[in-house]
């Protein structure tokens, strides 16, 4: 579904990304794990388009995206989640949602119990707590229409309550035969959710995966502990 | 005698709720802080002014008007919407300026300093001219009031709340903030055209920094992207400054304490409440 | 004239006016490089500064220097007051920069108001028992070298400071990484006291200046800020030095310029070179690259 080939990016005098390689398989949840500074985020702001890669090839279902707008990328089906959540404060839950896609106010309805968010569409964003601007966030990326799920770390700052509906959530949505990259930290939330695990070091995938493999691999440990 | 004075009062009011409601779609509705917005409406006022002392009719003179400010607009956003933040706004100031020293100089077109008078009205009568000027400014008003509600106006609150998420969820940003300015800078250009025949004079002061921040006060004050809070306080306030106007010291004086007044509620705005009265937005 | 001839006298005449730029240039940088917003107020501090020298002179009679210590100090409280009244209000509640710019503009045509409504709008003269010096080929006055001389002094000050004191380390240090400088037990405010105290002494200096080689009007500080923006813009704004050289740049282009095209476009040849560089170089010529968005 996803294919990332040497994809690189310097910033300043660093190699934050370099010749970075891995698939994403259809129909699967794939994690994407590393130690801080290890280019995760870079990686996620490449294939979305936010950030030009200096070389490297990015194909989605077949055709080539890297270096598109961001706008194109999207359109192309790839719907993603920040890191620090990107709601349009100012606009309504309903609005928020009509940007993803001009659906009709059931659709709406449903999305929203999918991420068990039960408030009522016409409430500001803003006056959301922060895991719910989360849900929503997670809600409107599920409403566009889209072939690959990118969710930056979707855990981060939220409850552990929360954090069970996601893996819910995240479950149900492969049952649905979708395909999800994500970027995590929390460990148990990766090896109880994915089929595939992708280990990201200094810029180059160091390991990839089934999670019982990588959490047992040694390199894996040293980069994330220090030699 | 009095109501000739309220007809004038009015006639100001409405066109400053067509300059300040255009500039809040793209300033509150978009969060383009287009600090140059009086450069397209002055070019509006010249453009109908000259088309009009030589001839042209005054309902093609208007249309085009808005037409070659929006054209303008266009051009300028085209080039600078990409630029981060600070930049577009200063790029858009360095324009009034350019706007002053232009119309200051191409004398052979401007007069200069001297300004173009004789401008023709378009209903000499006072009083009809109101009810004219109030029908332009309603129906602008209203188609505005049509664009912010719609999908389009949704995407221009989108790209102000956040325009990457905007992207990322497949909207062309770049093509919207320039359709925000396109159409800012239409309307702003009309509103040019109403005020200038109704003065029957136009000069480069129409450009003035003055102007603007009267403008910004109003839309500020009122409430930055809401279209309801800037017709409120351009009613209230412009009769508020037009009441100062009794005040018996010379006239000079008046103009400047009316400045300041005006000047030290929009500070007092800024920092206690820069939402506005009516506003759900700080920018 | 042949242009090679009058050349040298077009360069004297850009030093002058570049000077008294590079001056309005420098206040308007400085605050930008530690507060981090556009201080179109500092227009504001030069009508002050010229306005109370006028006053001072007249109808003190106390004479230039006494007058200039004097002007110094107002326009320094007025800056302060602007601060304490106006800006650090706004940074509690955190406004973003368009907020401060809008602020410091609001201020700047408040200013321009209030100077009108207690001196009248008819241009002020302050006399100077001006000389001329001729040098064959170029002329120039008294007053003129005394431009260029405060300006050299007071950047050679500025720039002495910004290096050797510890006031100017901790002006940097604020500059570069505020939070970081804080757990280091530098204290903001006090910083940008002191940073609107020398923005004021160079905008006082420059108002008064202005004010002897040219005639003294309400709206002054609102045309000379916005070439030393300009000179910012060209020269860095980010860079104090660079805003200098900015200055003294705009300064002589523009007496060039108007050797080939009509005096009013003056105004038109910068603002032209303001859009060039802020389409094409918004980093100026020393300014640092503005960082990558993503």
């Amino acid at each position: 579904m996803l294919s990332l080939n040497k994809v690189a990016k310097r910033f300043g005098g660093v190699n934050a990304v370099n010749k970075c390689t891995f698939n994403v398989e259809e129909g699967t949840i794939t994690s994407l794990i590393g130690p801080n500074g290890a280019g995760k985020t870079t990686v996620f702001n490449i294939i979305s388009g936010l950030t030009k890669p200096d070389a490297g090839t990015i194909k989605l279902n077949g055709k080539e995206i890297a270096g598109l707008p961001a706008y194109k990328i999207a359109q192309s089906g790839i719907s993603r989640t920040f890191q620090l959540t990107k709601v349009f404060r100012n606009m309504s839950i309903k609005d928020n949602l009509l940007m993803a896609k001009e659906a009709s106010e059931k659709e709406m309805e449903d999305v929203l119990k999918s991420v068990y968010l039960h408030k009522p569409i016409d409430t500001t964003a803003s006056e959301l707590s922060y895991g719910q601007q989360r849900l929503l966030e997670i809600a409107r990326a599920l409403l566009m229409e889209h072939s690959l799920l990118m969710l930056d770390e979707p855990t981060a700052g939220v409850n552990p309550r929360i954090r069970q509906e996601l893996k819910i959530i995240l479950k149900k949505l492969r049952k649905e035969g979708k395909t999800v990259l994500l970027i995590e930290h929390d460990m148990d939330f990766v090896m109880d959710i994915s089929d595939k695990v992708i280990v990201l070091a200094e810029g180059r995938v160091l390991r990839e995966g089934k999670p019982k493999e990588i959490m047992k691999d040694k390199k894996v440990l040293e980069a994330y502990l220090g030699k | 005698m009095i109501l000739d004075y309220f007809v004038s009062i009015i006639i100001y009011s409405l066109i400053y709720i067509l300059i300040v409601t255009s500039l809040n779609l793209a300033y509150g509705f978009t969060g383009l802080v287009n600090l140059g917005h009086m450069a397209f409406f002055g070019i509006g006022a010249y453009v109908s002014a000259l088309l009009t002392i030589h001839g042209v009719p005054w309902y093609i003179a208007m249309i085009l008007a808005g037409a070659i400010a929006s054209i303008l607009g266009t051009i300028m956003a085209a080039i600078t919407v990409r630029l981060k933040g600070d930049y577009f706004q200063v790029v858009t100031l360095g324009l009034v300026f350019m706007a002053i020293a232009i119309s200051r100089n191409w004398i052979s077109l401007t007069r200069g300093a001297l300004g173009l008078p004789g401008v023709p009205s378009i209903i000499s009568n006072k009083f009809y001219y109101m009810v004219f000027v109030f029908v332009i400014c309603a129906v602008c008003v209203f188609i505005i009031n049509l664009i912010v509600k719609s999908k389009t106006g949704r995407i221009f609150q989108a790209i102000r709340d956040d325009e990457t998420a905007a992207a990322i969820l497949g909207k062309n940003t770049y093509f919207y903030k320039v359709l925000s300015i396109l159409i800012s800078t239409f309307f702003a250009g009309i509103a040019g055209s109403l005020f200038v025949h109704y003065i029957n004079f136009v000069d480069p002061t129409i450009f003035d920094l003055e102007f603007f921040v009267l403008m910004l006060s109003f839309l500020i004050i009122g409430g930055v992207a809401s279209i309801k809070g800037t017709i409120i306080s351009v009613f209230v306030l412009e009769s508020v400054y037009e009441s100062l106007r009794f005040i018996q010291i010379s006239p000079e004086i008046i103009g400047a304490l009316r400045v300041m007044i005006f000047m030290g509620m929009l500070l007092v705005i800024l920092i206690i409440r820069p939402k506005g009265m009516f506003g759900k937005v700080v920018i | 004239m042949p242009f090679t001839d009058i050349l040298p006298q077009l360069l004297v005449n850009g030093l002058i006016a570049g000077a008294i730029y590079a001056l309005a240039a420098s206040g308007f940088s400085l605050v930008y490089y530690v507060l981090k917003f556009q201080y179109f107020s500092q227009g504001a501090i030069m009508t002050i500064g010229a306005y109370s020298f006028f006053a001072f002179f007249t109808f003190l009679k106390i004479g230039y220097v006494a007058a200039g210590i004097l002007s110094i100090i107002i326009s320094i409280l007025a800056a302060l007051t602007i601060n304490w009244l106006v800006y650090r209000p706004l940074r509690k509640r955190k406004a973003t920069p368009v907020i401060l710019l809008i602020a410091s503009i609001v201020l700047l045509i408040f200013s321009s108001s209030f100077i009108l409504s207690l001196f009248g709008s008819s241009a002020k003269t302050i006399p100077f028992a001006n000389k001329a010096y001729d040098f064959g080929i170029f002329t120039i006055t008294l007053l003129q070298i005394w431009i260029i001389a405060s300006s050299i002094i007071l950047f050679f000050v500025l720039w002495f400071v910004l290096k050797f004191t510890r006031l100017g380390k901790a002006m940097r240090a604020i500059a570069d990484n505020k939070d970081v400088a804080q757990i280091v037990g530098i204290n903001p405010e006090k910083i940008y006291t002191f940073t609107f105290i020398i923005a004021s002494v160079l905008g006082a200096v420059a108002g008064v200046l202005l004010g002897l080689e040219q005639n003294l009007y309400p709206r002054m500080g609102v045309l000379i800020i916005v070439k030393g923006f300009i000179s910012a813009v060209v020269g860095g704004i980010t860079s104090v030095p660079g805003s200098i050289i900015g200055g003294l740049t705009i300064g002589i282009v523009e007496n060039i310029g108007i050797w080939f095209l009509p005096s009013g476009y003056k105004d038109v040849i910068s603002f032209t070179i303001l859009l060039v560089f802020l389409l094409f170089r918004p980093q100026g010529i020393f300014g640092k690259r503005l960082r990558d968005d993503s």
